[in-house]
């Protein structure tokens, strides 16, 4: 292993001395409370290829970090050497607003690049997790969709482009500018979600769209889910113009609240008309108004969960949604925060047994046919697990496509689904 | 090994009757809807996966490529099996074998047609959304090798958006899932790589596609303009207000007469160009929509705007440019297909260059295309009679894909890349972009066992065939598409 000072003195040789410095002790940088052994800010695409080349090289293991708000994401890092942060690639490339495209830096953070397209009445329909500020790479390496994606679309669905750096240090492109493309293997669809084990990516080209002309929300208090979960379904099924369906709920063991937030979008005809149709449709099913106080804040940001809970994304099928929640709730009450249409749930247990809980919640999971991810948990449960759970069925043809990418296990290495 | 041992082994595999070898059988499977040919040794028609699995061990251990095929109505000859060896064809793979509307999905074998998914979803009000030109005859397993569009893929996504896992046959024979049912699946999105590879990665043998909600109102509007010039000022005026159709295709003059006679769609014979629009949603989304799309047009002086608010009225605005590609084969004995993309702003400086392109090198061009997503389909007419017509059409097919690639665009908008422009991949892709696409293929074991030739660029041709067969450019009848 070489020397710290060795490193920051070669890694000042790339992007000059102010921008290769020791991992502070603020844990910035740390990963589960690893810490690395220096922090790299390359200014440009060209500084970042020349240190991954150099840390290829010296086979250093680096992990890209862009807000470092999705840092709890993954496996325990089987190496940390180097920070590699993009925080001064945070520029806006290119905007043609008549063209409905845009490209920026995967640096900028998403409300950044958001205010920067509100300017001209657009927007990337990407859920804003405030007061947290994701940057665009750290949305797309962890695939962070949020409750908008069946009104418009996943990530995978609106990134049309990206410039991607290579383990090995090259500026390789992926896509094109152009809103329809199907020249070549779409990598893209291979980096988004990929927790930056594949390539560290630099710039991306995402699809934009208008922001709708009104946009208002619906608050329902429920009895249950199975009754949140028939509305929502209802009202995806009449076309009304909803711009996001996501159900709350928490409580205790006597009793639990269900929140149901409804989000319309869209001229004033069809925003009233759907308004109207879900006051119409509330009474049958005994959901009460609940004001329209609504928060754009992530209740599972790290202000109301550090380490010591357990936070496990599930995806199950939009059909089975209210029976898994019904029996995730009797498992020590979590907070439940689900989007009834794609059926992707968040539970989250404040102060909890992990190992017990999630064994018995990957349990449920199953008898329901869903995915579990372990989106947050201690690091001493991060030891004995494989956040992912089970390899998926396609586990040695991924671990093959890792190891053509990052040949050497440089790019955050251990961290992703089997330890690749 | 010798051919009658393959043939052989794969009788034995697959049963005597799903082999196809005898020459005049082989020839109905050298071709698609494209220019280029390639023989097969041998055809063969699996019924399910672990068929396919075993012929492709079977050509492995021959040492022969294999090159799936669904119903060959691909436009970048995707199903042409460019260096010989199995065509493991698709047909009798054509069950949807779950339907679940409750969580709008569907899985399907890859022989299915891709309008007969909308058809057994519509008695609970759902639809496959990609709606390929030729949707009554492709299947669905080529549109995911292709990652196929549509017009209504304005709005809604290829292929691709729409495909939430596959079953396929990796190179080794082993039969893998990919993604699955649910919205997130762990690990790397394989799916997402495959689909679009062009059948170079692996076989598809079973496919879970999304499927949407039929929208309340749908209104079609089609606005008849004096130039060309105009109906693409209206296209650019039309996204640069940040509305997004569903579908919002363009019919240029050359289109409309061959049109006009077939299918009496009234265009006026003096027209240069029409704009077929259409807006999906709540009906009061919809209605909006079309007002302001009207509105717009009239502004460029759209001299015409007729409206379908039925289905039968819509049917008919859509008629001409369902009908446009086999009618134009009224007006030249061989036309050549295009596909490029250009970003949506400059529609009107792109489309002047193409005219002018056809013009100077003397060809007919008649433009039918999805102008909403900038996605251009020249349809360049000659006769493959007079000496030299063919290399020339071929270098006009070139220049105008230049034409795309300097303005920012790309060589492929939803036929792919296939055999005719590998070597274009150049012009987008540096050697380094496409040697991370190689890594992919080496990952997947794949190197040059499927669908060899195609995608990327190299010296190696479609075999001599080629040569001669790019001399005898396919006539395209009544049953074309684009």
């Amino acid at each position: 292993m070489i020397a710290q000072a060795t490193i920051l003195d070669d890694l000042s040789a790339i992007v000059g001395g102010k921008h290769a410095y020791p991992a502070d002790e603020s844990q910035r940088f740390a990963v589960d409370g690893m810490t690395p052994q220096a922090v790299v800010e390359p200014g440009s695409y060209e500084e970042v290829a020349a240190v991954m080349r150099y840390v290829s090289e010296e086979g250093l293991a680096v992990i890209p970090l862009g807000g470092g708000t999705k840092r709890h994401i993954g496996n325990l890092p089987a190496r940390y050497d180097l920070a590699l942060s993009l925080s001064r690639l945070n520029q806006i490339i290119e905007h043609e607003p008549a063209d409905l495209t845009v490209t920026c830096q995967t640096g900028i953070s998403v409300p950044e690049l958001q205010r920067r397209l509100d300017i001209h009445g657009q927007k990337v329909p990407l859920d804003g997790w405030l007061p947290e500020q994701p940057s665009v790479g750290g949305v797309l390496a962890a695939n962070a969709n949020g409750p908008s994606r069946p009104a418009y679309g996943a990530l995978r669905d609106f990134t049309i482009g990206m410039r991607v750096v290579t383990a090995d240090g090259r500026i390789t492109r992926a896509g094109g500018k152009v809103v329809k493309n199907v020249a070549g293997f779409d990598l893209c669809k291979l980096y988004i979600g990929s927790l930056g084990t594949l390539g560290v990516i630099v710039e991306a080209t995402f699809k934009v769209m208008p922001v709708a002309r009104l946009q208002r929300s619906v608050l329902l208090s429920l009895d249950t889910p199975g009754d949140a979960c028939a509305l929502a379904a209802d009202l995806y099924r009449r076309g009304l113009a909803l711009s996001h369906v996501q159900l709350s709920g928490a409580g205790d063991e006597a009793e639990y609240s269900w929140l149901l937030e409804i989000g319309v979008a869209g001229s004033e005809g069809a925003v009233e008309r759907s308004e109207n149709e879900v006051a119409g449709l509330a009474p049958g099913l005994n959901a009460q108004p609940a004001g329209s106080d609504v928060s754009s804040t992530d209740p599972f940001s790290g202000e109301h969960f550090d380490d010591s809970s357990l936070l496990c994304r599930f995806s199950t099928p939009p059909s089975r949604l209210a029976a898994f929640i019904g029996d995730v709730q009797g498992l020590e009450s979590p907070v439940v925060l689900a989007e009834p249409v794609t059926g992707v749930v968040r539970a989250a247990w404040p102060e909890t047994d992990g190992a017990m809980v999630l064994e018995r919640a990957r349990e449920i999971a199953a008898r329901h046919s869903a995915t579990v991810v372990v989106e947050r948990c201690s690091p001493e449960l991060k030891q004995r697990i494989d956040v992912f759970g089970d390899p998926p069925p396609a586990f040695e043809l991924m671990r093959r496509v890792k190891e053509q990418f990052d040949p050497k296990g440089i790019l955050n290495p251990g961290r992703f689904v089997g330890r690749l | 090994m010798k051919r009658s041992g393959l043939i052989r082994d794969l009788q034995a595999a697959i049963g005597r009757r799903w082999v196809l070898h005898a020459p005049e059988d082989l020839l109905v499977y050298e071709y698609d809807a494209t220019i280029d040919r390639g023989l097969p040794e041998a055809v063969v028609l699996p019924e399910d996966a672990r068929a396919v699995a075993r012929a492709v061990g079977i050509a492995r251990n021959h040492g022969v490529p294999v090159t799936a095929r669904g119903a060959g109505t691909g436009l970048s000859g995707g199903a042409i099996p460019c260096e010989g060896g199995v065509v493991i064809v698709t047909t009798r793979m054509n069950r949807i074998v779950e339907l679940d509307p409750d969580n709008r999905i569907a899985v399907v074998e890859p022989g299915v047609i891709n309008l007969d998914i909308s058809r057994a979803a519509a008695p609970y009000g759902l639809y496959y959304a990609p709606d390929p030109s030729s949707q009554k005859a492709c299947s669905i397993g080529g549109n995911v090798a292709e990652n196929a569009g549509g017009p209504h893929c304005l709005r809604y996504g290829t292929t691709t958006n729409h495909v939430l896992g596959l079953e396929i046959v990796a190179a080794d024979g082993e039969v893998l899932w990919l993604g699955g049912k649910t919205a997130d699946t762990p690990g790397y999105d394989l799916t997402g790589v495959v689909v679009g590879s062009e059948g170079t990665l692996a076989i598809v043998t079973k496919v879970i596609v999304r499927l949407l909600h039929k929208p309340e109102t749908t209104i079609t509007l089609l606005a008849i303009f004096d130039a060309v010039s105009q109906a693409s000022r209206a296209v650019s005026a039309i996204i640069g207000k940040g509305m997004v159709p569903a579908a919002l295709e363009m019919m240029d003059k050359n289109t409309m007469e061959a049109v006009e006679p077939f299918v009496h769609a009234g265009y006026p014979p003096d027209a240069g160009a029409v704009l077929l629009i259409e807006v999906e949603g709540l009906k009061e989304d919809a209605q909006e929509q079309a007002d302001a799309v009207a509105s717009i047009c009239r502004d460029l002086n759209a001299r015409e705007i007729r409206i379908g608010l039925t289905q039968e009225d819509q049917d008919r605005l859509w008629a001409g440019r369902k009908g446009a590609l086999g009618a134009l084969g009224r007006l030249a004995p061989s036309y050549y297909i295009l596909d490029g993309v250009i970003p949506r702003t400059l529609l009107p400086t792109v489309l002047d260059g193409v005219y002018e392109a056809c013009e100077r090198f003397g060809f007919r061009v008649a433009n039918v295309f999805h102008a909403g997503d900038g996605n251009l389909h020249p349809n360049v007419m000659f006769d493959e009679r007079v000496p030299g017509a063919t290399q020339k059409v071929l270098d006009l097919g070139e220049e105008i894909m230049r034409l795309c690639v300097d303005a920012g665009g790309s060589i492929t908008g939803e036929h792919g890349v296939g055999y005719e422009k590998r070597n274009y991949m150049s012009w987008i892709f540096s050697e380094d972009d496409l040697e991370v696409m190689s890594r992919l293929k080496a990952a997947f074991g794949a190197s040059e066992m499927f669908n060899p030739g195609k995608v990327f660029p190299t010296s190696k041709g479609c075999g001599e065939v080629s040569s001669r067969m790019r001399a005898a450019i396919a006539k395209v009848g009544a049953d074309a598409y684009v």
